[in-house]
């Protein structure tokens, strides 16, 4: 860690707060960049990092709190205050033109001129010094259209085009999401050079190992609020995985009063491929029955998403079987699933469970378009969708109880209430509900876990995939952890601790003494957690593979 | 440009589209009309520029599209074909479907619709009888040849990935290019001098019921009108229509509900391009009679783009929209040979209409998909 004493951080974020609607995106967040410092960011999706940066960057109108770079106290209203300011940041989706050759990209809107026109000679001079100081193979590139050129060297791009506009400072934006393993190691060699020449970074991430590589700080960011700076030298997997998913008291399991009954929902050696073509999902299989919760855990990104659209119909899948009571429906088509009783809560409620500018009628036609009694061989009666609306705006309590209001215009917990709503009464056998209380207030969260548990005593067999480890206790039957696509164990919930599902979420096995033969959820017994100490060394040995089959 | 300017157009260019997703359908409606205006009134600054007197052109225009029962019969005349092209291209916007390939889908549909009556017509008795299956045989053909004329792009972008925009327009050459070819050679009438087909029986004609004009029937205009009503049904009372409609919107969403994405894209284009064929065999039938070089005839299908963004994609909103570029249309013709006011001027202004009331919305759409104005929340 290179902090130099002499000088004031270059970023100190004090008591950030930032609220969108009813939900506190950031609540007083402490934050403190040290100059030369590679500081990672450290958060699920949702947890706040990239609005706080946003914030840093003048994207948001902080809500409270002050920001000060070098020392100096700074309100930035635009990303140009920020850049002024010497603070750059680095978006997840590049932000190049593709068609014009990387020098035109680096220099667009800041192009040195003579006499009105663009020098490109200068240009050329300037950016190629940039890309040589810090031995960023970019200078050969320089007349080649950004669209000949690979993800990792278009990332380099932008960040020497930060670099010419003068930035000191670097928030980076995820920047591995998008890389291959070789291109994230050459990401992690281009921070050196450029901690090494002086420059501090912000390093937002998800993953685990990758904060630990390339950061020398780490502050993690749960639900909003910073739960705590570490050294990336003291710290360990396990310990960040924990911080991330959380150690609050956890909720009380009530006793079951009904037991799972015959196998509704199963999947055998599902093996899936993700956008890039990668193996998203390795050889997962499970089976969930009647009255029960199957909880799928794991830090985010490790294949749950591609998991879940493979059950779900909406990504094909590279081998294996999905099955729902006796028929094979891993060729099915989505329609087919959702007619025959398989409903989704979906991870991403603005893009795919609600269609922003329909009003709430006609979102809840969205997916019953072949349901009787909204359709009528090919027609729509829309008098019937409508009183559908109603009933599901009264019933699940979605403010305001309007159903002409446009779906853009609720706050998220009613939007997702109203999804929730809406795929319950469906009328389903199987609900996968995919993050459903994510970046949803406190009130809709218990709603939505108590219908949850309600739709299991009515005898629904349910997949819930969630990386909040109390939720994920509260509700599961069983819980099957996932770690880069695999399930690595699946546990009882009364049955585990929080140092154990940490040390499974970051893909160790557990320790030997604990059973990890697959759990049956028969047990309805209430919860009489411990909280562990800390004393958990980390797993070393390879055992076999935990059965996820049960 | 310098950075502060760079950054204050941007601004400016955010709030106009945030106001324009944001805008009903009737502050839609009344920056249309508000358009229209403001064309006509630059048109008149151009006209008194050029030298002529703007109150002489505007009468001229009010008398060639409405002055006499022959002006209101050519404006609807053309107004028919308008609703009808209009229509086919609204569909497929509203799908967030590109399909400027309309005019081609209207050559084929009108050729096709030619060549099947010439065939069936001497196997079938002559006289009205004949004269009404004739018809309806011929617009079956129009709508099958259109609606695989646009079925072929709609797979290529579906299956293939190729972008619709670049193969409609493409198609558009090819149908003009090949139909033109063969009322050249293959098809031409036997002693025809023009490269024209033969003419279809007199008998298969759209009565004359209001105006006694030889091209005009206000059956082509009920045709027009009863395509709009099936179109508007089937756009927002069907399961079909509602697929159809939520992928323009937002494709994830679509795809979540169980929409197959590119199978809708091949039925919009097939539906689209079926409209299309209808607008060729109206055109046909009670238009011309026979088939010449589509190389010269007008090109309704690509004023139709314009026509379905005055009318903000809606099917509905395509008859008034239809109707204001069929009666400018009409007073060009009609000042072309009574006014001295140079064609080029009129063609002008009728281009300056559609550049007003065409640039918002299409300022909207553009805005809708390079997420100018802001993110969606």
């Amino acid at each position: 860690m290179a902090s130099s004493t002499d000088r004031p951080p270059a970023v100190e974020l004090r008591d950030i707060t930032k609220r969108f609607g009813d939900v506190v995106a950031n609540d007083g967040v402490d934050f403190t960049l040290e100059q030369g410092e590679v500081h990672a960011l450290l958060g699920e999706n949702g947890s706040g990092k990239t609005t706080l940066m946003s914030v840093l960057y003048g994207l948001y109108d902080k809500d409270a709190g002050t920001i000060s770079i070098d020392g100096d106290v700074r309100e930035f209203d635009s990303p140009r205050d920020a850049m002024d300011a010497s603070v750059g940041m680095i978006h997840q989706h590049f932000q190049l033109v593709e068609p014009m050759t990387v020098l035109q990209n680096v220099v667009l809107g800041h192009e040195p001129t003579e006499n009105g026109l663009v020098d490109e000679a200068a240009a050329r001079e300037d950016v190629a010094a940039i890309s040589d100081r810090y031995d960023f193979d970019v200078a050969q590139h320089l007349d080649t259209p950004i669209r000949d050129l690979d993800l990792g060297v278009r990332q380099r791009v932008e960040i020497v085009k930060s670099l010419y506009r003068g930035a000191e400072i670097l928030v980076l934006d995820e920047p591995t999401a998008v890389l291959t393993p070789q291109e994230v190691e050459g990401l992690f060699d281009v921070m050196e050079e450029l901690t090494a020449a002086g420059r501090s970074l912000v390093f937002i991430t998800h993953k685990l190992g990758e904060a630990i590589e390339a950061a020398d700080r780490i502050t993690v960011l749960r639900d909003g609020e910073a739960v705590g700076t570490v050294s990336a030298d003291d710290t360990s997997e396990q310990e960040l995985a924990r911080m991330m998913v959380g150690r609050e008291v956890l909720f009380d399991r009530e006793p079951r009063e009904t037991t799972p009954g015959d196998p509704v929902f199963e999947a055998e050696k599902l093996r899936v491929r993700g956008d890039r073509g990668l193996e998203r999902v390795r050889n997962v299989g499970f089976t969930v029955r009647e009255g029960e919760i199957l909880g799928i855990a794991g830090v985010q990104g490790n294949g749950q998403t591609e998991l879940v659209e493979a059950l779900t119909g909406l990504r094909s899948v590279e081998s294996g079987t999905v099955r729902f009571h006796d028929e094979d429906v891993t060729t099915a088509s989505r329609r087919r699933r959702i007619e025959a009783g398989i409903a989704y809560v979906p991870e991403d409620r603005h893009t795919q469970g609600l269609v922003l500018d329909y009003d709430l009628v006609r979102n809840a036609l969205l997916g019953n378009q072949t349901i009787e009694p909204f359709a009528e061989r090919s027609f729509i009666d829309w008098s019937a969708v409508r009183d559908h609306a109603e009933s599901i705006v009264e019933e699940y309590d979605v403010q305001p109880p309007n159903p002409n209001a446009e779906a853009a215009s609720l706050s998220g917990g009613n939007q997702q209430k109203f999804i929730v709503g809406r795929e319950i009464e469906h009328d389903p056998d199987v609900m996968v509900a995919s993050h459903p209380t994510r970046g949803v207030d406190i009130g809709s969260i218990e709603f939505i876990h108590d219908r949850l548990l309600d739709l299991r005593d009515a005898g629904l067999a349910i997949v819930f995939v969630s990386s909040k480890l109390a939720e994920i206790q509260k509700l599961s039957d069983r819980i099957a952890v996932m770690y880069e696509g695999e399930f690595v164990d699946t546990v009882d919930p009364d049955d585990v601790t929080e140092e154990e599902l940490g040390l499974l979420m970051a893909g160790h096995d557990r320790e030997a003494d604990v059973d990890s033969t697959a759990v049956t959820a028969d047990d309805g017994g209430g919860g009489d957690e411990t909280p562990a100490d800390e004393t958990e060394p980390p797993a070393s040995e390879d055992a076999p593979d935990g059965g996820a089959q049960s | 440009m310098s950075d502060s300017d760079s950054g204050r157009a941007r601004g400016v260019l955010d709030r106009a589209a945030a106001g324009m997703l944001e805008a009903s359908v009737l502050q839609r409606l009344a920056i249309a009309t508000a358009s229209t205006v403001a064309a006509l009134a630059v048109g008149l600054l151009v006209v008194a520029a050029a030298g002529y007197d703007p109150a002489v052109f505007l009468r001229n225009v009010f008398e060639g599209a409405f002055g006499d029962s022959n002006a209101i019969a050519r404006t609807l005349k053309f107004t028919s074909i308008f609703v009808l092209t209009g229509v086919s291209v609204a569909i497929a916007f509203r799908a967030g479907v590109f399909n400027i390939g309309v005019q081609g889908q209207f050559v084929v549909g009108g050729f096709a619709t030619v060549i099947s009556i010439l065939w069936f017509a001497p196997m079938l008795p002559e006289g009205a009888v004949g004269g009404v299956a004739l018809m309806v045989l011929g617009t079956l053909a129009a709508i099958v040849a259109g609606g695989a004329y646009a079925a072929f792009p709609g797979a290529l972008k579906a299956y293939a990935g190729a972008n619709e925009i670049i193969t409609t327009i493409m198609l558009n050459f090819i149908a003009v290019g090949v139909v033109g070819f063969l009322v050249e050679g293959p098809f031409r009438g036997e002693g025809q001098r023009a490269p024209n087909t033969d003419r279809i029986p007199e008998y298969v004609e759209l009565p004359q019921l209001v105006y006694d004009v030889p091209d005009f029937s206000i059956l082509g205009l009920v045709v027009a009108l009863v395509v709009v009503a099936v179109v508007a049904v089937v756009m927002a009372r069907t399961g079909f229509g509602y697929d159809m409609v939520t992928s323009g919107h937002q494709e994830a969403a679509a795809t979540y509900s169980g929409v197959d994405a590119k199978r809708t894209i091949v039925k919009t284009m097939t539906f689209s391009g079926m409209v299309a064929g209808v607008a060729g065999a109206v055109f046909a039938i009670m238009m011309q009679g026979y088939y010449s070089d589509p190389g010269g005839v007008a090109t309704y299908g690509f004023d139709a783009i314009a026509v379905s963004l005055l009318a903000a994609n809606n099917p509905l909103g395509v008859v008034p929209a239809g109707l204001l570029f069929g009666g400018l249309d009409s007073a060009g013709t009609h000042m072309r040979i009574n006014s001295d006011v140079p064609v080029q001027l009129i063609d002008g202004i009728v281009g300056l209409v559609v550049l007003f009331v065409a640039a918002p919305e299409l300022f909207r759409m553009a805005a809708e998909r390079t997420g100018l104005g802001g993110e969606k929340r």
